[in-house]
């Protein structure tokens, strides 16, 4: 049952963290959360095809099937958040107008479906077959609640920390969050590009385990918020600062594009 | 719809040609380089346990489940982790890695499911 706690509770924390950043930034930029409701079930049914066509996947390309299709979707989630940093950012320069819905709605979806998809097919994988096939449902089954009960309270204490803040702090502190997620999303998705030999093997560039071990609690938790890892690699520092200086140029994108569109409509109220 | 002009077309086969001997060329260096090993997984264990591979060398590790049940194998040391369905097989590159030892674990049953990779 403790195996089930720290399985579930381990894929669980960082989808959380995700969920509940894009929720408060929704609210920020004055929009409630009806995208859950969507991204959940392609979260779920993306898990479950994940999950059942593992097989097939993990045999494809050589055996790295997995190693593409994790990357892949890692990739798109750190794309999808450097967007949302990117509409953030539209809408700080100018909170009380509001930006486009659709977009918002976009990206919310694709990074919790995506990121559930990726967690979920494991917990399906690990329940299934441990659970329901070995005739253990209880046992797995309780344990995991109480791994998603754990992440599900850890992440309404973030969320309601994030509602507690103003709106420009709230949009400032998302996208710092959203700006670290993206970085440790590239960070995981050169793991598996050098598991697959895509990517050359480095020495570590340090060996940070005396300080906290990965397996700790502590390092679970800076792992799930900020992608820490013991013994990073060079690609993977890389790769990480890489995504971290996309973020900020989406960012910019994003004031400028606002500035410049203010600075047409004083225009056009000026010839008027 | 009117063809297109021959002559607008790259040279394909030479190209091909060209591509395909330089594959076959490398191929066997590539091959040669990377030594392959086995590990299997039987009621939750790994087989063997230690397992022993050169040091400064990339190799291909190939981790039979033989169970029913599914397994994650990971590797904080090795900076790997891999699910492998039961009654299937999943490989993964490791190294070239300093003289160690590299403990791994199977996540879905970490209490039993351990081993380590020694680099001599």
């Amino acid at each position: 049952m403790t195996d089930a706690v720290i399985i579930v509770l381990r894929e669980v924390l960082e989808a959380m963290l995700l969920i509940c950043m894009l929720m408060a930034s929704s609210t920020a930029m004055g929009y409630r959360f009806r995208w859950m409701l969507p991204a959940l079930a392609l979260g779920a049914c993306g898990a479950t095809l994940y999950a059942l066509r593992l097989e097939q996947i993990s045999l494809a390309f050589e055996g790295f099937g997995q190693e593409y299709v994790n990357s892949t979707l890692l990739i798109s989630i750190a794309i999808m958040l450097a967007a949302h940093n990117f509409l953030a950012v539209f809408q700080l320069r100018n909170l009380s107008g509001t930006v486009a819905y659709g977009p918002l709605v976009l990206v919310c979806i694709a990074t919790v479906g995506m990121a559930i998809t990726r967690e979920g097919a494991e917990i399906y994988l690990y329940g299934y077959s441990y659970g329901v096939l070995a005739g253990n449902v209880t046992s797995i089954f309780s344990g995991g609640a109480i791994g998603l009960g754990i992440g599900f309270s850890m992440g309404t204490f973030f969320y309601y920390g994030l509602r507690s803040l103003a709106r420009r702090q709230r949009l400032i502190v998302c996208c710092a969050v959203s700006l670290v997620l993206g970085a440790s999303m590239m960070g995981q998705a050169s793991v598996y590009l050098s598991q697959a030999d895509i990517l050359p093997y480095q020495e570590p560039l340090w060996d940070s385990s005396g300080l906290f071990e990965e397996s700790s609690l502590m390092g679970e938790l800076l792992r799930a918020a900020i992608g820490y890892e013991a013994r990073p690699t060079l690609t993977q520092v890389s790769l990480y600062l890489g995504s971290v200086i996309v973020s900020t140029l989406a960012m910019l994108a994003g004031w400028r594009l606002r500035r410049a569109m203010e600075s047409t409509k004083e225009g056009e109220a000026d010839a008027k | 719809m009117k063809a297109l002009p021959t002559r607008c077309l790259p040279p394909r086969r030479g190209r091909q040609g060209l591509l395909s001997l330089l594959l076959w060329s490398i191929a066997p260096w590539v091959y040669a380089q990377t030594p392959v090993f086995e590990i299997e997984i039987r009621e939750h264990l790994f087989f063997p346990a230690e397992l022993v591979i050169p040091a400064n060398q990339k190799i291909k590790l190939i981790i039979y489940n033989r169970d029913d049940t599914p397994e994650e194998f990971e590797s904080y040391e090795l900076n790997r982790e891999k699910v492998i369905v039961g009654n299937s097989q999943g490989v993964v590159f490791i190294g070239p890695l300093k003289p160690g030892e590299y403990p791994f674990f199977g996540e879905f049953n970490m209490k039993t499911a351990l081993g380590k990779i020694i680099v001599e």
